[in-house]
Parts: structure tokens; sequence; C-alpha cells
């Protein structure tokens, strides 16, 4: 079966399937292919770098020209940091592949395993890790993905080869975007792509799903700017939004139903709540850029708080109490 | 605060006023007037409650010791009581020039406090300070027959404390009733004596919670006491939590609830905004309240004796402002948190089924699925065109379609 050759995600069907066609990031492209010509020779490999750059792509692609389209699942473990319980599933499932997967695939002399979103492990964990990687060593590679790599222990570090993904410009985004909309014989203006590649902050990913949901939209005619707006809009935080906005002015209880309620349903953590707050704040037009300067070192406070708290929840309280408050003594002074 | 608990401000300054265990007295006295020096420490154990740290300060106090204590909010690992204890002790003499103080005394109360891991070492820097200096060391403990405390006692003069008898404590219960002019009947005082087991301590803050100014006390007041003592409910601490006008009353009132904390945080955060509607007050509070939280967390499995913080912080959120109480309907548990994961459990485990499904097909996370995926291809299908292709690929039952579609952005 080749890969995702009928994948209706636009985001698979046109990820790269050769390192060739990795978009902007040309010097990592060459070095690694030095180490396909010698595979033998390729280090555990660490990639880091701004989401949606194409670190998950990249490691993809080195499984799909060591292995070939049709055998890569086979010597391939594909395991998400963030995903996996703890270290000890981690460790179990490198141990029973890289058991079965012995029997090593021609030329190499190893089987891959992909460890995406590393930063997410704990100290611990990523000392456990730096054990496994020893142990299977004969055996296994790994590539490494995370955004940090200084949130990476250094042992760790300096068994890998670092590969730092620079952020997307502008101009190779809109270039991108717009060779798949032609590609799927979409009409779209250049004002609506332009407005995509800004919403999108430099992830590719987002900018290739807000442009398949707009052509999905608006099927006969052009794409354009008013289309775009109104997906970003149905897509954007609209309810950590009504929380921000309750709670700066001043109804606690209700933008404290909201908080709760995005909990419930998503499942988010505290620390991943007060990340969306942090993004959508600078967003609200109505306050000055004193207040946010403000309500931005009370996130701070109260994200610190959260990590030494017991209940992120009545932290996350806390926090909306303290904006409830702010809004009413900054509007008595101006 | 200027001494608004009793236990405190009737604390006995001399050693004569120290009610009860007079031998314990005795050997003491003795000892630290130099009549027993074969041994260079002592051990004062028994019940909480009896005098032990109130003996020791006011032996302090009459024979001219500055004391320099240790106690169990304190980590004792070997480096911190090095770094308290030895300098204390080896410059014992500078003070000396001054007539008036004799020298230091060390004071390491609860040291059957001195936890495994946290305070490793601990014990044994104790017997080295112990064997090098000449400075008097006092120790205090609840319970002696802990291992690790075993070589202590070996180098120690060990003296026993019991339970205070009970005519003892009505007595010295009468005499505060007498100084705080509040009038009662001689059964009352009684029962908050039997029902403090010999322990002075508990056997004041009763009293003290009990009484109300300008207010007899009756034997009828004190029936609630056992009842009191042992399970005041959920709703009864919440409600006398709020209502409290002073520290002290939230003191005494955690005191007689044995509600768990952990509940009682949960609760606090639940009501504390129909008890403060006022913004400002409202803030405050929950800044009080989410660091006692703070505290409830460092405590983690084994740091209880930061426990009075989460309580102090939760006293002071009761008392922001004490004048704006009104009564007001209580939210009872079971808490909003755990209400509302109850209800919206469902919709959780489908949409995590979904971004798991997601994330397999596109080498994402969950975490990533629920952000930049999630909100685009619930938009996707509710435009049919094209959908169930999509559907058949993500391979979503169509439950999940269903779900995703009326799925509110977060």
């Amino acid at each position: 079966m080749s890969v995702n050759e009928e994948a209706l995600m636009w985001v698979e069907k046109y990820r790269p399937k050769s390192l060739n066609d990795v978009v902007d990031q040309h010097n990592i492209v060459e070095s690694l292919k030095a180490f396909m010509r010698n595979p033998k020779i390729m280090p555990h490999l660490m990639f880091a770098g701004i989401p949606g750059t194409g670190k998950t792509t990249t490691a993809l692609c080195i499984a799909y020209e060591l292995f070939g389209m049709n055998n890569w699942r086979n010597f391939t473990l594909e395991l998400n940091a963030s995903d996996e319980r703890g270290i000890d599933t981690v460790r179990e499932r490198v141990k029973d592949f890289s058991r079965y997967s012995r029997g090593a695939f021609g030329d190499i002399p190893f089987a891959l395993i992909i460890l995406d979103e590393c930063d997410q492990m704990t100290g611990p964990a990523q000392t456990a890790l730096r054990r496994i990687m020893e142990t299977s060593s004969r055996t296994s590679r790994f590539i490494l993905i995370c955004n940090q790599s200084s949130k990476i222990i250094e042992p760790i570090q300096s068994r890998c080869a670092i590969f730092r993904f620079t952020y997307l410009n502008k101009a190779v985004m809109t270039k991108h975007l717009e060779e798949i909309a032609k590609k799927e014989k979409t009409n779209i203006s250049t004002e609506a792509i332009g407005r995509i590649v800004d919403y999108s902050e430099g992830d590719l990913r987002h900018a290739i799903n807000a442009l398949q949901t707009a052509a999905a939209y608006k099927e006969d005619g052009v794409v354009d700017e008013k289309v775009v707006s109104q997906i970003i809009g149905e897509a954007s935080p609209k309810q950590v939004q009504l929380m921000l906005n309750k709670a700066i002015n001043g109804d606690f209880i209700e933008s404290r139903r909201v908080m709760y309620d995005i909990i419930g349903t998503y499942g988010f953590t505290g620390t991943e709540i007060i990340r969306q707050m942090q993004k959508e704040l600078f967003k609200i037009s109505y306050i000055t850029p004193e207040q946010k300067a403000e309500l931005s070192n009370i996130l701070g406070e109260y994200d610190y708080r959260l990590t030494q708290g017991a209940n992120s929840d009545l932290q996350l309280s806390a926090l909306l109490a303290q904006f409830a408050k702010v809004r009413i003594t900054l509007g008595e002074n101006s | 605060m200027k001494n608004d608990l009793w236990v405190e401000k009737y604390r006995p300054t001399t050693i004569k006023e120290v009610i009860g265990n007079e031998e314990a007295k005795i050997l003491f006295t003795e000892w630290i007037e130099n009549k027993r020096p074969t041994k260079k420490a002592v051990l004062l154990y028994g019940p909480p409650g009896v005098g032990k740290t109130t003996l020791v300060n006011a032996a302090a106090k009459e024979y001219n010791f500055r004391i320099i204590e240790m106690n169990a909010s304190d980590t004792r690992s070997e480096k911190a009581v090095n770094r308290i204890a030895a300098p204390a002790t080896s410059f014992a003499g500078l003070d000396k020039f001054s007539s008036e103080i004799k020298g230091n005394m060390l004071f390491l109360d609860e040291v059957d406090g001195i936890a495994g891991n946290e305070d490793r070492g601990g014990v044994n820097a104790i017997i080295k300070i112990i064997e090098n200096t000449r400075t008097p060391i006092i120790m205090a403990a609840n319970d002696p027959d802990l291992e690790k405390l075993r070589p202590l006692k070996k180098i120690c003069l060990v003296i026993k404390f019991q339970q205070t008898r009970i005519p003892l404590i009505i007595m010295a219960l009468k005499k505060i009733c007498e100084q705080e002019q509040i009038t009662y009947e001689f059964e009352a005082l009684e029962k908050i004596a039997l029902n403090s087991q010999g322990d002075v301590r508990s056997a004041i803050n009763d009293l003290q919670s009990l009484s109300e100014e300008g207010k007899s006390l009756t034997l009828q007041d004190t029936l609630a006491l056992g009842l009191r003592n042992r399970n005041i409910s959920m709703d009864e601490t919440v409600r006398g939590y709020f209502a409290a006008k002073t520290i002290t009353e939230v003191t005494s009132l955690f005191y007689a609830s044995d509600v768990e904390y952990d509940d009682l945080l949960m609760a606090i955060s639940d009501n504390v905004a129909r008890r403060y509607t006022d913004p400002g007050e409202l803030a405050k509070a929950y800044d009080y309240l989410s660091q006692a939280d703070v505290f409830r967390g460092r405590i983690g499995t084994e740091n209880w004796h930061l426990i009075k913080y989460v309580y102090n912080n939760l006293a002071q959120v009761a008392t922001v402002n004490s004048e704006s109480h009104k009564p007001f309907e209580l939210i009872t548990p079971p808490p909003i948190r755990v209400i509302t994961l109850f209800w919206t459990k469902a919709k959780r485990t489908m949409l995590n089924s979904i971004c798991t499904k997601i994330g397999n097909q596109c080498h994402i996370s969950k975490y990533e699925a629920k952000m930049i995926y999630v909100p685009y291809i619930r938009l996707m299908l509710q435009q049919k065109k094209k959908a169930d292709t999509l559907i058949a690929w993500l391979k979503l039952t169509p439950e999940e379609v269903t779900g995703l579609t009326s799925l509110k952005m977060f």
C-alpha cells in the first residue's frame, strides 16, 4: 500500500514523500542525504523547531527512503511522548519493537524509532529514555522530535546529531499553499492566502487545514478573503475568548462556568488553558497595551502557581477572579 | 494578632505555673541546674498538649538561657541541623560577658517528625552535636519508640510526661474563665476537661471556641462538644467558616471539624464567589485560596508539617471582609469540578477517541489533533459534500460524526 495516496486530509495528501520535497529546509536535507547514501553511519537524530515546520515529515521521509514505501511500517516505530502514559509504556514498546525487528532490512542494520514531542517528557523519564537509547542502540536508531532542544537533558543531546528547523517564511508558505490550491483546482485569491498565512503563524499544517476547509465552503467561484475570515472565525477558540471577556468585564461566575465547560469537554490541562488565554488575550481590541501587560503578568503568576499547586481548576478560578478585579481598577483610573 | 489564642495568652511563664507532671518537672529542673551532669542532652516525651514545650520555655526564662529552636516546620537534614544548631552551640561562650544570659540552649521540638528522606542524616547530625558541645540540648517528642530515635535515646536523659490529670485541667480552665470574666457551670468545665483526655491545649482551645463574651457557659453548650470534635458536617463547616469574624474563630472551627482538607479546599472554592460579591474582595480571597492550594501541592505526600500554612491561608480567605457577610445558599458537595467532569465524560471520551484516530492517520499527538485538526475537520464535516469519504478515511463512527459536528469550539 502506498502512503496515503488516497488521503483525504490535504495535510497528509501533500505531505512530502521524499527528502527533496521537504519545504524550505535545504541545509538539513543535504546533511541527511549523506546519511541516506551510507545508512550505517547514521547516528541518533534530534529535530528541534517550532510546530509545523516539517520535523515529523522529514523523519517519515527518512523512514521511506531507508526501508521503502511498502516496508517502512514494519521497521519504524512511531511514538508520541505526549500520548504515552509514562516512560514505562515507552520502554515496553521500544523493547518489544526492537525484539521483533532484529532481522534488519537489507543493508540497513537497524530499525527506526521516531519519538515525537520529547520535550513533554519529565526529567526522570528522559533519564530513562537515555538508558533505553543505550541498551537498544545496536538494533535501533532514534529520531527525537521536540520544539525546544533546551528542554532535553544534556546526555541525550550529546548522543544525537541535532538539526534545528527554521521558521517557514511567508513567501515559502504562500508558494506552497498556491501549489496545493492549483493541484486541487481551487480558485483562491492572493488576499485570501495572505490571510491564512498570517493566521497560521508559521505552522504549515495549520495553514493547509484552513485552506482545505475554506475550499470545502466555497465549491464554485473564488475562495476570497471573506470565506477565509469566516472559517478562521469559526475555528478560533470562541469559548476561551468568551471566558476571557466575561472575566475582564467582571462576570466571574459565568467566566468560571465556561472554564469548567472547556476543561470538561476537551480535557485540557491548566497549563494548556493558560497558554491559550495568553494567545487570545493579546488579540482583544478593547483593552490597552498596558492593561494587556498587567493581565499577562497575572497569567504568568498563576501559570507558576499551577505547577506548584494541587488543584488546577482552583488556580484557574483564582486567576479569573484576579482578571475580574483588574478591569475594574484600571477602568476607574482611565 | 496579639495572642488572640488563649493557649498562647495563658501559656505559663514559670516552671511552677506549668500544671501536672511534677516528677518530670523535678527531673528536668535538676538536669538544667547541672545536678545530673551525666547526660548532655535530654529527651522529653509524652502525649501532645501536656506542657513539654511550655516547660522548656519557662525553664529557659527562669535560668536565663537563650533558646534556639528548631521544630517540625524546619527541614532537619544534616546540613540544616549543622547550619543552625552547630553555630548556636559552638559560640555559647560569646554571650557570657553579659551576666544576664548564661548561654544558649538548643531546643529541637517534635524530633519524632524527622522524616526518612527529607531529613537524611538529621539524627546523626544531632548526635554529633551532642557529643561535641557543652550547650544544653533539649528534645521533645510524642512517640519515643521510633526506631530512628533509638541512637538518640542512648545518649540522652529521657524524661517521661503523662496526661495531665483532669482536676488540674479544670483548675486551669477555671482560672482562665475568671480572667476572661466568663461565668460558667462547673459541670461544663468538667465536661471539657474530660473530653480533652489530658490534653491541656485542646481543653483550652475548646473552652475558647465554646465561650461567648457576656454569656454564661453552660453544660448545655458543651453537649455539642463530643459531636463537634468528631464530625461537623461539610455544610456546617463551610457555613461556619464563611460566617467567621476573626482568624481565631476560623482556627477553632478547623480544630473542631475533621472534614478532609482536600474536600474543604474544593468546597471553599465553589462557594467563595457567593460569599464575596465585590470583585476586589473576591480577588483577594481567591489569592489566599490559591496560596493555600500551592501549599497543599507542596505537601505532596510527605511534607505534612506544611499543612498549617494551608489552614492559615484558608483562615485569611474567610476574613477578607467580615463586615460584608450575608447568609447565602451553599453550593453543596460534590464539588463543581466533579459534577462537570461527570456530565462531560461522554463528550470527553468521544473526543479523545476521535483525536486518537486523527493522530494515527496524520502522525500527530492527541493534543495537536484537538488544537489544529478538530476545529477544521468539524467544519468540513458540516459541509456535506465529500464528507463521507473523509469520514471513512478517518474511520469515524456515526456517533463520532454527530458529536464532532455539534462540538462547540474550546
